[in-house]
């Protein structure tokens, strides 16, 4: 619990106020935080590309969404978040569960792992990689970074960091 | 009854409203009959109308019509479980649906064989769902947007056909901007 609420209580300081989720064991324990929390907005969504226009909404209305979603979820939303979220200019935070990272059990994960940074390097999204409890801090002022730059970044934290949590 | 005629018949409804209009046609007509900063003109991500008009009306007060296609809702048909769980009550999904891709070349959808748009909203949890003619769609939309407590979902059965027009010319980030003006956020402008 420990690593989630450093999470949570970072993105928060960085100004995040609206959140989704498509769930991931790795965000049970954030999901349980934000759920209690009343002073943010949460609510799970069903498919990561319409979270990425939920997020746009909620911009377009003056919040600083976040979306959290495995790393598979990447891969769901490409148009969306190139030619919505990229397009108009909006910043989103995406926290990342990196499934497939050392420590997964499951070997069908490997594959988007694979590819992952690929794709958001090649999609010019910045990246904050987290593998251990320091790299945390470094969550709000990178969010603070979105608006600045008016794009989408996203935080990747590692399956180990997570695990037991 | 097509969508530019429809589109045309509904401005005086759309004016005091945020308007989220989906890509391609719809977005083109809404340019062409009546261009304002209240309306948020999609240029890319099809199906996503309706997502963006919910988050949208979770962020703010203002009422909020999200114009959508058939097309477009069933590429995005998750979207209506999510309205139907979530959507507060300034929040209204205006689905266009003339049974054809209308900005591809009006090939038909399942819309214009077995599927009933309205079916699947009410199924996905979606509580005022109305399908009308659209010559009764302006009534209708009225009354939702009066409506202080519920949100709805329209879907307004009309004729395919398109009417031959351009791009529009604005920008993304003129389209965004003159829009989160009208709502208040960007003072700059």
């Amino acid at each position: 619990m420990k690593i989630s609420k450093k999470i949570i209580a970072n993105l928060k300081e960085g100004g995040v106020d609206f959140y989704l989720s498509v769930p991931c064991k790795l965000l049970a324990n954030m999901i349980d935080i934000l759920e209690k929390d009343k002073d943010v907005y949460y609510s799970s969504v069903p498919r990561e590309e319409e979270g990425m226009g939920i997020c746009a909404g909620a911009y377009l209305g003056n919040k600083f969404p976040c979306i959290m979603m495995q790393n598979t979820g990447i891969g769901n939303s490409v148009n969306a978040i190139v030619s919505l979220l990229q397009l108009y200019q909006m910043p989103v935070v995406f926290l990342v569960s990196y499934r497939g990272t050392p420590g997964e059990p499951v070997g069908a994960q490997g594959g988007m792992a694979k590819i992952t940074e690929d794709i958001l390097q090649t999609l010019r999204i910045p990246m904050l990689h987290c593998s251990s409890e320091n790299d945390l801090e470094k969550i709000s002022t990178f969010s603070k970074h979105a608006k600045v730059i008016e794009s989408p970044v996203a935080i990747l934290c590692d399956f180990n960091l997570m695990k037991e949590d | 009854m097509n969508r530019f005629d429809l589109l045309n018949k509904l401005q005086n409804i759309f004016k005091d409203n945020l308007v989220i209009c989906n890509i391609g046609l719809p977005s083109q007509e809404l340019y062409k009959i009546n261009d304002q900063p209240n309306f948020f003109y999609m240029l890319g991500s099809m199906g996503l109308s309706s997502s963006i008009g919910l988050g949208l009306s979770l962020s703010q007060n203002k009422h909020v019509i999200s114009i959508d296609g058939d097309g477009s809702v069933l590429m995005n048909m998750n979207t209506l479980a999510t309205i139907g769980n979530r959507a507060p009550s300034n929040y209204t999904l205006l689905i266009i649906d003339n049974g054809s891709y209308g900005s591809t070349g009006d090939q038909r959808t399942f819309t214009d064989e077995d599927t009933s748009l309205k079916a699947v909203a009410i199924g996905a949890g979606c509580k005022n769902v109305v399908e009308c003619s659209g010559e009764e769609t302006a009534n209708e939309l009225s009354k939702a947007i009066d409506d202080q407590d519920h949100s709805y979902v329209i879907i307004s059965k009309i004729n395919s056909g398109n009417v031959k027009i351009d791009p529009i010319p604005l920008n993304p980030i003129t389209i965004r901007d003159r829009f989160r003006k009208f709502i208040g956020i960007v003072k700059y402008l």
